[in-house]
């Protein structure tokens, strides 16, 4: 009964998205500056062609700059050393090039003309950004493997990260079970790349659903383009506005609530790897002085948010600010959650909290 | 030409006595290879007659076919020899007029087919000796015994079991006396026109035929008893990695994977360098190569071990001579719907981490994996795919294919049944050794078989290397089963 009810009120909420073009954000007051999305490389037409031996010039010198790194970035700030700069080149030649084969064995015919993704001279130019510039390897490719995902992503856009990849492990493992949850509405608080809401919305049941929310009308964009990739239009809706703001109405319905909100202190930013601090959106990672602005603000919500017996899950900056939620959880919102855990990333950093309203 | 040619007669086929018994001993020489002759095809690996049996060991392969015109050119000015229609051989050689001019057989031929009826026949021997036609019978006699007893259906599946050991039994001692009977046959055409002053067309050209047959089945037989393990028909995986020694094994490391990359191009199998780990300043300190195709664990599984080089090093201002290794090691490319169980709580994963804080503060490409059999000690490492998950997956399907190879050769009938204590060092024991100086020579320790063509074994030529070495590994467990 309560599922099927579910379902029927779910579709009106999930009106069709159009990625693709300038969206119209009817919910905003502000004129929509329109968005341009970018197209991740391993997804454009092969129409540019280079022959062999310009491309093996062109990769001899990529290694060469790769090596040349060392472990100058690691010592600096943490960045990537060679190693790993090598095996991104190698990630960038897999989607620029058709046949990756070619460059990547050396008894091709070097006359050989090869199509390609991009020109070569935006090949030199993205590997110098990316060294030179630190510009971020997903930046360059416009594209993120996250999970069993390809993500489109784009300056101005949080690319996800690995750890965030355990919160669809806890939504599965809570779903299995409970067809309550599996069936049910769930929200993805600051989307960025929609990350979440399309691995969340892959293993929900068939009356299940998403709604998404974030502020930055890029991520809006790219997070629609996303869900249209993986064809999850009727099940996963991306709204704009701030957190709990586009959702007023299903207040109280929720079957769960995922966010990776921005949760690095302001004291921080300026001390983050070069590719973090100087490319990617403030937005999605400044969480205010102690970093726990939005993680609070967000918890409070879920409260009234979620329906009885509802799940939430939250990626934190570790342990600290984990254990901090957890307790301000228990003092503040007495009775309110029940079952609130920490639970560690794979570095075993305590990144996670997790729990239900109280049913 | 010349000296191809005058080499091809010196090997007289019917000076050949090759015995699978003694492997090692018949291997010394190398003119006296067992005739394996396997056509390394992706398709089909079905493989052809070669008759390499006579192909002067030193000349390089693309030599057969002139060797063989030049051969039959000597025997007969205008017929190639039937007996070799549609054997390779003559795939180069257009047959002129030998389907229609049949009725005329000139002494030469005869002699021809007289001494393929010899060698072959002796084939046969070797191949009904090798299989061990003597334990055959006896365990004919011991499962016909069971076959009888009142007491058989008292346990039906041990009752099924026996009866279909028995079919098995009877089907290849069938087989390996239908070998016989059809090298009988051809022998007394043979024996038949050496007594009558006529040549009999029509009997000969049976005599070829059956040749002819018999050769394509005895081949077909061989390549059964070769590839018959369980994982043989799949695809592989290759790890290479770098010895201690520093770039001098470094480059070696490098070496060898273009040398398996090219023997891969070869034989048409798709080539992936999944994972390549770059040396410090030359080289490669690991690298993985998966081969797509039929038969390629089959053939390559034999590489598995210490690869050794001998050289002066580039590296070394002095030049001094300088030895190297490499390991190799070489797992089957299992298909994902092969299930095979292995309990969580035996598996210790560990995911890289990027460093520092983690989660927002951090954007790196660590995807590494690393699982740990833990009854075994058994591990794998995975960082080729873009994600930890497609990475786990990959390196969770590595590890079942590595324990299915170690299982396998400890004859366990699974994954539970390896005793971990007898898990071996990674890539084990010295398999060959690759001396670029003082003199050139590529020599396995296993077979013996060597060659001081280092260039072409360097450019992929190892088929030789692979053949002896199943030659060499069936013959054996055919001796250790007999013992």
């Amino acid at each position: 009964m309560r599922v099927s009810s579910v379902r029927a009120s779910l579709s009106s909420r999930l009106k069709p998205i159009l990625p693709n073009q300038p969206l119209k954000f009817s919910n905003i007051s502000s004129a929509p500056t329109p968005v341009k999305l970018q197209t991740p490389l391993f997804l454009n037409p092969a129409d540019y062609r280079a022959t062999l031996s310009d491309l093996k010039k062109w990769h001899l010198w990529a290694r060469g700059l790769a090596s040349s790194v060392g472990t100058k970035f690691l010592d600096l700030d943490n960045g990537p050393d060679s190693a790993l700069l090598h095996r991104e080149l190698n990630w960038l030649i897999e989607d620029s090039l058709q046949d990756p084969i070619a460059l990547l064995s050396d008894n091709s015919d070097d006359s050989l003309v090869v199509p390609l993704r991009a020109c070569l001279d935006d090949l030199y130019m993205l590997w110098k950004q990316r060294i030179e510039g630190r510009r971020p390897f997903q930046y360059l490719v416009g594209c993120e493997h996250w999970r069993d995902l390809v993500l489109s992503v784009q300056e101005g856009v949080l690319i996800p990260r690995p750890e965030t990849e355990l919160i669809v492990d806890f939504v599965s493992d809570v779903t299995k079970e409970n067809e309550v949850l599996r069936e049910g509405l769930w929200a993805d608080l600051g989307t960025g790349s929609g990350a979440l809401a399309v691995g969340i919305g892959r293993i929900l049941g068939s009356c299940g659903g998403v709604i998404a929310t974030d502020l930055s009308p890029v991520s809006v964009a790219v997070a629609s383009y996303n869900v249209q990739r993986y064809s999850l239009q009727d099940r996963v809706a991306i709204k704009q506005g701030s957190w709990f703001e586009p959702l007023k109405d299903d207040e109280g319905k929720f079957a769960g609530i995922v966010s990776n909100p921005p949760y690095i202190p302001s004291e921080d930013i300026g001390r983050l790897q070069a590719e973090v601090g100087r490319h990617e959106p403030k937005l999605a990672l400044d969480g205010g002085a102690d970093g726990m602005d939005d993680l609070l603000h967000i918890c409070n919500g879920a409260a009234s948010m979620l329906r009885p017996g509802g799940f939430f899950a939250l990626e934190t900056n570790g342990e600290k600010q984990s254990n901090f939620l957890v307790d301000s959880i228990g003092s503040q919102s007495e009775g309110r959650f029940c079952d609130v855990k920490v639970a560690s990333d794979f570095a075993g950093i305590k990144r996670f909290v997790t729990g239900y309203r109280a049913g | 030409m010349e000296g191809v040619m005058l080499q091809s007669f010196i090997i007289h086929p019917t000076t050949l006595s090759v015995t699978s018994f003694k492997p090692t001993k018949l291997l010394l020489s190398p003119r006296r290879l067992p005739s394996i002759s396997l056509t390394f095809n992706q398709e089909s690996p079905i493989y052809s007659l070669h008759h390499h049996r006579y192909t002067p060991f030193l000349s390089p392969p693309s030599y057969t076919t002139s060797t063989y015109f030049l051969l039959s050119i000597g025997s007969s000015a205008t017929h190639p020899p039937a007996f070799l229609s549609g054997s390779k051989v003559l795939l180069a050689a257009p047959e002129v007029g030998v389907s229609t001019e049949t009725s005329e057989w000139a002494m030469p031929d005869f002699y021809t087919l007289r001494r393929n009826v010899e060698v072959t026949s002796e084939r046969v021997e070797e191949i009904r000796a090798a299989a061990g036609l003597k334990q055959l019978e006896e365990d004919l006699a011991k499962l016909e015994d069971a076959a009888v007893d009142s007491s058989l259906w008292d346990d039906r599946a041990k009752a099924q079991e026996i009866l279909q050991d028995l079919t098995d039994v009877r089907d290849r001692m069938k087989l390996l006396n239908d070998f016989k009977a059809q090298i009988e046959d051809a022998e007394t055409i043979v024996k038949l026109t050496e007594e009558m002053d006529s040549i009999d067309t029509g009997l000969l050209e049976e005599a070829v035929s059956i040749i002819k047959d018999l050769n394509k089945a005895l081949d077909h037989f061989e390549f059964t008893q070769l590839l018959s393990g369980p994982y043989d028909k799949e695809g592989a995986v290759i790890n290479i990695t770098a010895g201690a020694g520093g770039t001098d094994a470094q480059d070696w490391a490098d070496m060898l994977l273009r040398m398996y990359v090219r023997w891969a191009e070869k034989q048409k199998y798709k080539t992936k360098v999944v994972e390549k780990s770059l040396g410090d300043e030359a080289g490669i300190k690991s690298a993985t190569i998966e081969v797509e195709g039929r038969y390629a664990y089959g053939y390559l599984s034999g590489e598995k071990g210490t690869h050794r080089i001998v050289r002066q090093s580039p590296f070394n201002a002095k030049g001094l001579r300088q030895t190297s290794f490499s390991g190799i090691e070489v797992m089957p490319l299992i298909p994902e719907s092969m299930d095979v169980e292995i309990p969580e709580e035996d598996l210790e994963i560990t995911f890289s981490r990027a460093g520092g804080k983690g989660g927002q503060n951090v954007n790196k490409v660590e995807t590494a994996v690393r699982i740990t059999h833990i009854p075994t000690g058994v591990t794998v490492r995975c960082t080729e795919e873009r994600t930890q998950l497609a990475n786990k997956i990959k390196a969770l399907g590595r590890l079942k294919a590595k324990l299915l190879v170690i299982a396998e050769e400890q004859r366990a009938s699974e994954i539970k049944q390896i005793r971990g204590d007898a898990v071996k060092a990674e890539w084990g024991q010295q398999i060959r050794n690759y001396v670029f100086h003082p003199y050139k020579l590529v020599k396995d320790v296993r077979t013996g078989y060597e060659t001081s063509d280092i260039t072409s074994v360097m450019d992929g030529e190892l088929d030789l290397f692979i053949k002896s070495y199943l030659k060499y590994k069936y013959s054996t467990s055919v001796s250790n089963n007999q013992e």
